[in-house]
């Protein structure tokens, strides 16, 4: 008996260590991220999603790493490529996660890249649009931290790109600071980041 | 306790077994000028086991698959790459990618062609640029004149591109005909174009060599497409120093309805700022316009409907008269534009739409009346598809008629009708290929029916592209163009021809990070052009399709957003040697509309600190052709050149309220537009004249605008 159980614990681990193949690439993909080679990330991520055919997470990585090295991007080409790599990738994920808050801040942030880019051309004809991301995200999910930190970013850009107060949209950043520490989601590898971006724009705001 | 046993070392076979069977895969991916690419994705298909290639464009992983796998190997730009054989033969790979055909980087199809939008990847004009070109002041036509390729005729208003009539210009909505596209305005005065800039997100402006998708057009034709769907429900006012407007717009599941409406009244302007002109009724105008949109699961159903109603009464001076000739106007339009793109099965995909036009025109001059009924419309279907990413396909069919009444009487009750009733049925078909990134062909053809003339007309387009370098490339286009003689000569002569154009194109363009260059040399051939042989076109006039003509040039175009910081300029030049025997004239001339040169620079500023853009255009054309019947030789002189400077300024307020002045021609120079001679010489045998000028040197327009949403957010910058 002692025998079958050790072996029912080998088979569970076993069974345990096939699925970990997913966190191990994973970890892999972030580490990899971390050390600055987002091209490999990228890469990363993408096999990840073509073996995990139903798992939105791996493409909302995709998506998230070509959209945040896209910021900054100089060259209109290799700026379209990496937005187009993850428009593409976030219209895959929302086939499998519709109605997903998380994608619709990324998808947000695709646009604020765009109008980064180019504020001229953009920013008219994406601004009112993103802003209707946000919209749909906050109604969809009012306590997401992120949901809440990303409108607020926005708002006080849009702010100061007219000169405007910035100072009412720093509530909304108390609050998404305060929401990072009751928001809950159990799934693996589920986004998490930027309460520290968070927390540094809330600090501006107190200066 | 066996089983247990034999289980354990299954398991454990396997587990060893698995690791033992480690396989390296490894090689080299290049293009095909054996470049490496650096960063493809190479991976087993399905399993976690791949890797990126580096530098030198190698990559190696080891993988614990066994047996037949799928490599797959993707980059950014080329098409991706697979490949099924046993893993231990996957050694020393030589993968060779190739390029994507890619709209992106790849070779346009531009010859002639001004796009601007935020899908075009050339954008010579971005949407804003309509609303905030100095001198514009929110007319889409207005800010195309700072393209090259267009002559400004400031007496007039309208397009008149490359030695071309106004008349050889046609604009679509949605691939729909607009068959009054501008507002009626007294003579002298610039006309604007009927439909407001802000309805619109897309503007394509060909200065020749265009698609067989559009037709009836000699010169060039202006596309417009409207907004799919609008971001949020807004209301928009705007109090103007020349009248109002509001506007709304509603968004309800998958439909949405935008209304607009606006009122113009010049009394109080011309009270503070007086014309040349006496007015018995200064311009009054009214108009009202809404869009409606539905979203299907896989199409779009689109319906624009527009009514605007003018009416002045206006004394001009005419040399032919000793008092101010009195013109009575009063017109109305009703637009409507129904539109449907949608999904088909197989790729394909749908476009059909109809127009609709009602114009009436009352007119009382001096004491004759005229009255002016024009009923026309427009059925288009056309089909797409995208057979490969090589080879594209647009054919479609399409149909227009018009009926149109003129009813003459005058003060001794003689009335004299005028009909007119064309149809004209249309086929069209289109390929491109893309050879490569570098190389594409257009190529159609385009045939038509012209019921007055009762001939059969082909029109063969294509044109080349050819991607000379990074940032480079030259394209040649080539095109049969037809267009039906006017409503003014065919109401007297209805079996007159089409008239013909042959374009001949050829093209450089250079774009670079923020930087534009264009280089365009012509040649345009003209045939089977309307002459008459009397002073103007009268019932009683011999017509005929003799006339011909030519038009060679060079345009160029400069933008630059780049070098200096929140500056964006650009530079547009035209060089236009034409000449034309056509109307009544006596011989191939220079026409009064051509200028052999035509310059525009627009600058833009925007200051943060201040909240404020600034812009300024200034426009240059060259002395336009005249006829002084007092010397022999026709058409022999010139005007002197015509200069214009416009300024704007739009002040933020804040995010929802916009300030907007604008001055043209704030040094009040005095341009001359052309003379007019006398019909009969005077006593002494000479043809007397009159200068004619711009009805206005200068025109101050201030306007306030406020944006109501919800997100507090948006503001009319497109409006203006």
């Amino acid at each position: 008996m002692k025998q079958v159980t050790t072996l029912l614990i080998l088979f569970i681990t076993l069974t345990g260590f096939s699925q970990t193949a997913y966190e191990k690439g994973m970890n892999k993909a972030f580490a990899t991220w971390g050390e600055g080679n987002s091209v490999e990330a990228s890469n990363l991520f993408e096999r990840i999603s073509k073996a995990e055919k139903d798992n939105w997470i791996p493409l909302y990585y995709v998506a998230q790493v070509n959209i945040l090295h896209s910021f900054g991007e100089k060259d209109k080409t290799q700026l379209q490529l990496k937005l187009d790599k993850a428009k593409e990738a976030l219209e895959k994920a929302k086939e499998l996660s519709p109605d997903n808050a998380e994608l619709l801040v990324l998808e947000a942030l695709h646009n604020t890249a765009w109008i980064a880019f180019d504020g001229a051309t953009y920013g008219m004809t994406l601004g009112g649009p993103t802003t209707e991301i946000y919209n749909k995200a906050v109604a969809l999910a009012p306590d997401n931290p992120r949901v809440v930190y990303c409108f607020a970013e926005w708002n006080m850009g849009m702010a100061s790109y007219f000169g405007k107060d910035t100072t009412p949209y720093c509530n909304d950043m108390k609050k998404a600071i305060e929401l990072f520490s009751t928001f809950k989601n159990e799934t693996l590898f589920y986004p998490s980041w930027g309460l520290d971006r968070a927390e540094q724009l809330y600090k501006n705001c107190n200066q | 306790m066996r089983t247990v046993i034999t289980l354990s070392i299954l398991l454990i076979t396997l587990i060893v077994g698995t690791l033992n069977a480690q396989t390296t895969i490894n090689g080299t991916v290049t293009d095909h000028k054996n470049i490496p690419i650096p960063g493809a994705n190479v991976y087993l298909e399905g399993t976690y086991d791949g890797a990126t290639s580096t530098n030198d464009g190698t990559f190696s992983f080891t993988t614990t698959e066994t047996g037949v796998q799928k490599l797959v190997i993707s980059f950014m730009a080329f098409e991706t790459f697979e490949i099924s054989k046993e893993v231990t033969e996957m050694k020393d790979l030589k993968i060779v990618l190739k390029e994507e055909i890619n709209t992106l980087t790849g070779v346009t199809l531009t010859a002639g062609t001004f796009e601007a939008g935020d899908n075009a990847k050339v954008t010579a004009l971005k949407p804003l640029d309509i609303v905030t070109t100095a001198g514009a002041v929110g007319d889409v036509v207005g800010a195309l004149q700072t393209l090259p390729g267009t002559t400004t005729v400031s007496e007039d208003g309208r397009l008149f591109v490359r030695g071309g009539e106004a008349e050889e210009t046609q604009i679509f909505i949605d691939g729909i005909r607009v068959f009054t596209p501008y507002n009626v305005a007294p003579n002298n005065s610039p006309t604007r174009g009927r439909y407001s800039p802000f309805l619109f997100n897309g503007t394509t402006f060909s200065t020749g060599g265009y698609s067989a998708e559009y037709g009836e057009a000699l010169s060039s034709v202006l596309l417009l497409s409207t907004i799919n769907e609008p971001d949020q429900e807004k209301t928009d006012l705007s109090i103007m120093s020349i009248g109002g407007g509001i506007g709304n717009t509603q968004i309800f599941g998958k439909n949405s309805i935008s209304v607009n409406a606006s009122y113009m009244n010049l009394q109080p302007y011309l009270e503070l700022f007086p014309d040349r002109n006496e007015w018995e009724k200064p311009y009054v105008g009214a108009s009202g316009e809404a869009v409606y949109r539905h979203k299907f699961d896989d199409g779009l159903l689109k319906f624009y409907t527009a009514f605007e109603y003018t009416n002045f009464v206006v004394k001009q001076r005419n040399i032919n008269y000793d008092d101010r000739v009195r013109y009575d106007l009063t017109n109305r339009n009703l637009y409507n534009n129904l539109s449907y793109k949608g999904a088909l099965k197989n790729d394909w995909i749908l476009s059909a739409g109809a127009s609709l036009s009602f114009t009436k025109n009352d007119f009382n001059i001096i004491t004759d009346e005229i009255d002016q009924n024009d009923v026309s419309y427009h059925v288009k279907a056309s089909l797409k598809k995208k057979f490969s990413k090589h080879v594209r396909l647009n054919t479609g069919a399409e149909f227009f008629s018009t009926s149109y009444t003129q009813d003459f009487k005058d003060v001794s009750n003689f009335t004299f009708t005028n009909k007119v009733q064309r149809e004209l049925p249309a086929v069209y078909t289109e390929t491109d290929i893309y050879f490569t990134n570098n190389l594409a062909l257009k190529t159609g053809l385009r045939g038509s029916y012209d019921s007055g003339s009762d001939e059969v007309l082909i029109s063969p387009r294509t044109s080349l592209a050819y991607k000379s370098g990074k940032n480079s490339q030259v394209s040649l286009a080539y095109g049969d163009f037809y267009q039906t003689a006017a409503t003014n000569y065919v109401q007297y002569a209805q079996t007159l021809k089409p008239q013909r154009a042959q374009h001949y194109i050829a093209n450089y363009q250079y774009t670079n990070n923020g930087q534009i260059f264009r280089a365009e040399a012509y040649y345009k051939d003209y045939a089977d052009l309307i002459k008459y042989n009397t002073l103007r076109p009268e019932y009683n006039s011999v017509y005929n399709n003799n006339g011909k003509g030519y038009a060679s040039g060079l345009d160029i175009f400069w933008r630059d957003e780049k070098s200096f910081k929140n500056v964006d300029y650009w530079v547009s030049y035209s060089y236009l040697d034409t000449k034309r025997d056509f109307r009544n004239y006596e011989a191939e001339v220079m026409p009064n509309f051509a200028a052999k040169h035509n310059l525009s620079v627009v600058g833009k500023y925007w200051n943060g600190d201040l909240k404020s853009q600034f812009g300024i255009t200034y426009s240059f054309t060259s002395g336009r052709p005249y006829d002084n019947p007092n010397t022999d030789s026709f058409m022999a002189e010139k005007t002197k050149s015509y200069h214009n400077v416009g300024l704007n300024w739009a002040y933020l307020i804040d995010q929802q309220k916009i300030l907007f002045v604008s001055v043209t021609n704030p040094l009040g120079i005095k341009n001359v537009s052309g003379y007019q001679y006398a019909d009969t010489p005077n006593m002494n045998g000479v043809y007397d004249r009159m200068t004619v000028r711009p009805n206005a040197d200068s025109f101050i327009f201030v306007g306030f605008f406020w944006t109501f949403s919800d997100d507090k957010k948006s503001n009319q910058l497109d409006n203006l």
